[in-house]
């Protein structure tokens, strides 16, 4: 997994290529905590470039979730497709965490 | 000279590791020894030749060797390789040459020495290198310490999850008088895993098959396997619908997982009497029902994962099971592959491969040849933990 952050006015976005899985843990924790000490209030998480994702990597993106609710911050995802998709359809995480 | 190097100049107390010094000459070996001393290793043992020095190690518990090349019987070379092929014996040895020749030098390496030092000795150079040795030497020890221990817990663990897990005999106790067969698998990817199955007797004519893979795996996701399993004992009142099962599970999950963690899980309440089963879903890949027609259906319906959101209603679902027809629970470590992603398969693989395989091989041998096809081999290579549940209905009664 790589990724990338780029704070615009609006949004904190970050872009993550890849894939995810419980060996980015680290890595993840970084991503949150930034999230958390972050100024906009809105929070994109891009998984255009993300190839595939473990459960243990939805249960990262579920703690980002989670953080940025604490932190008073909308968290949205974006770019779900191929691999991703399908464990968000199976997984029914469009619940907890708003896709656009 | 052995004065260069002084015990206090170190600064430190004295290191009882027991050194054998192995040299033909008396002053060669007096010499180390007092240069050994005076650097806080007090404790030696001599061997003037090679005979001898493999003689003291087959029965002293050395722990450091210093030993010359060239010297009568046996030289340098030969107790090395002695000590490494014959003794298997890991102890660092150190050897002297006064050859400054770089292939003479490496094939003392290739013996099996740890280390080489040049002729004349210089005092300071052998202690810091027996000291850097006997360090290294240590750590190494502890290190396979732990790991030994480590490996002993882990498979006293492992064999208390698959202890979880109903024998054939019990599974078949349990399908067989209610008109069906079931086979299983199970696989951890690394020892302990996070998935699970149960089969629970519901009343005479039915019976309920409950698989559930906690996320992550390893340790973390065994012990929630435990607790899982646990909690499902506790449900027997909500054992025969399989949705408010799932919500009754959600809601304990709820409470006991932290956030980043959650399970999937599928459970069925099969009924061959009346030919029918009652399911839901919770992000689990829907099974795939093989039909005695020779066509196949992935199972509709899904569902939250379980663990975070409390109150979460799950669907009702059912699916007609005629004689005949055919079941096929699995997690997900069967499709997808993270190191080589465009490997991952789909349900309609799954299927078309299980299709191909029912005319050969049914009852039994249908997992086994199912994961030989799938991986190459019996052994099921998964990174993920593998769980399989093959279930054929027999018939009414």
């Amino acid at each position: 997994m790589e990724y990338r952050i780029e704070a615009r006015r609006d949004r904190l976005i970050v872009s993550i290529s890849g894939v995810i899985t419980f060996d980015d843990h680290e890595a993840f924790r970084q991503i949150v905590s930034e999230i958390a000490g972050s100024d906009p209030s809105m929070v994109e998480l891009s998984l255009a470039g993300t190839k595939m994702i473990d459960s243990a990597g939805i249960g990262m993106l579920l703690l980002a979730k989670d953080k940025a609710d604490k932190s008073g911050k909308a968290l949205i995802l974006s770019g779900v497709t191929g691999h991703v998709a399908k464990v968000v359809e199976l997984s029914k995480i469009d619940q907890l965490i708003k896709i656009v | 000279m052995p004065g260069d190097v002084d015990a206090n100049q170190i600064g430190q107390t004295a290191d009882s590791a027991l050194i054998l010094i192995v040299d033909d000459l008396r002053s060669s070996r007096s010499m180390i020894a007092s240069i050994l001393n005076a650097a806080g290793f007090p404790n030696h043992l001599f061997a003037s030749d090679g005979v001898e020095a493999l003689a003291i190690l087959e029965r002293e518990p050395v722990e450091m060797v210093i030993l010359d090349i060239v010297m009568p019987n046996k030289d340098g070379f030969d107790v090395c390789r002695e000590v490494r092929q014959r003794l298997r014996l890991n102890v660092p040895i150190l050897i002297q040459t006064a050859l400054q020749d770089a292939d003479e030098r490496a094939s003392a390496f290739d013996a099996g020495a740890s280390d080489v030092i040049s002729k004349p000795i210089h005092p300071h150079e052998i202690a810091s290198r027996v000291r850097l040795h006997l360090e290294r030497r240590r750590m190494l020890d502890r290190l396979q310490r732990y790991q030994r221990r480590m490996d002993d817990e882990l498979q006293a663990a492992e064999a208390m999850q698959i202890s979880l897990l109903k024998s054939d005999e019990d599974v078949a106790a349990i399908a067989s008088p209610r008109g069906a067969d079931l086979w299983t698998f199970y696989k951890a990817s690394n020892r302990l895993g996070g998935d699970l199955w149960q089969v629970f007797e519901i009343d005479e004519t039915r019976f309920g098959l409950f698989m559930v893979d906690l996320s992550g795996h390893g340790v973390a996701a065994a012990i929630n396997a435990f607790r899982v399993h646990m909690l499902t004992d506790a449900l027997s009142r909500h054992r025969s619908r399989p949705a408010s099962f799932l919500a009754a599970v959600n809601d304990y999950l709820c409470q006991m997982l932290p956030v980043e963690h959650f399970a999937t899980a599928f459970y069925g309440v099969v009924d061959p009497s009346v030919g029918k089963m009652d399911y839901a879903i919770a992000g689990a890949p829907a099974p795939i029902v093989l039909q005695a027609s020779g066509g196949w259906q992935a199972l509709e319906g899904s569902g939250l994962i379980l663990g975070c959101a409390p109150k979460t209603d799950y669907e009702a679902y059912e699916v007609d099971l005629e004689r005949g027809d055919r079941v096929l629970c699995y997690s997900d470590g069967l499709y997808e592959n993270f190191e080589r992603p465009e490997l991952s398969l789909e349900p309609a693989d799954i299927a078309r491969l299980a299709c191909e395989l029912l005319p050969v091989e049914r009852g039994p041998g249908f997992l086994p040849a199912l994961i030989e096809r799938l991986f190459e081999g019996p052994d099921a290579q998964s990174q993920d933990d593998l769980t399989l549940l093959f279930l054929e209905v027999r018939g009414h009664g």
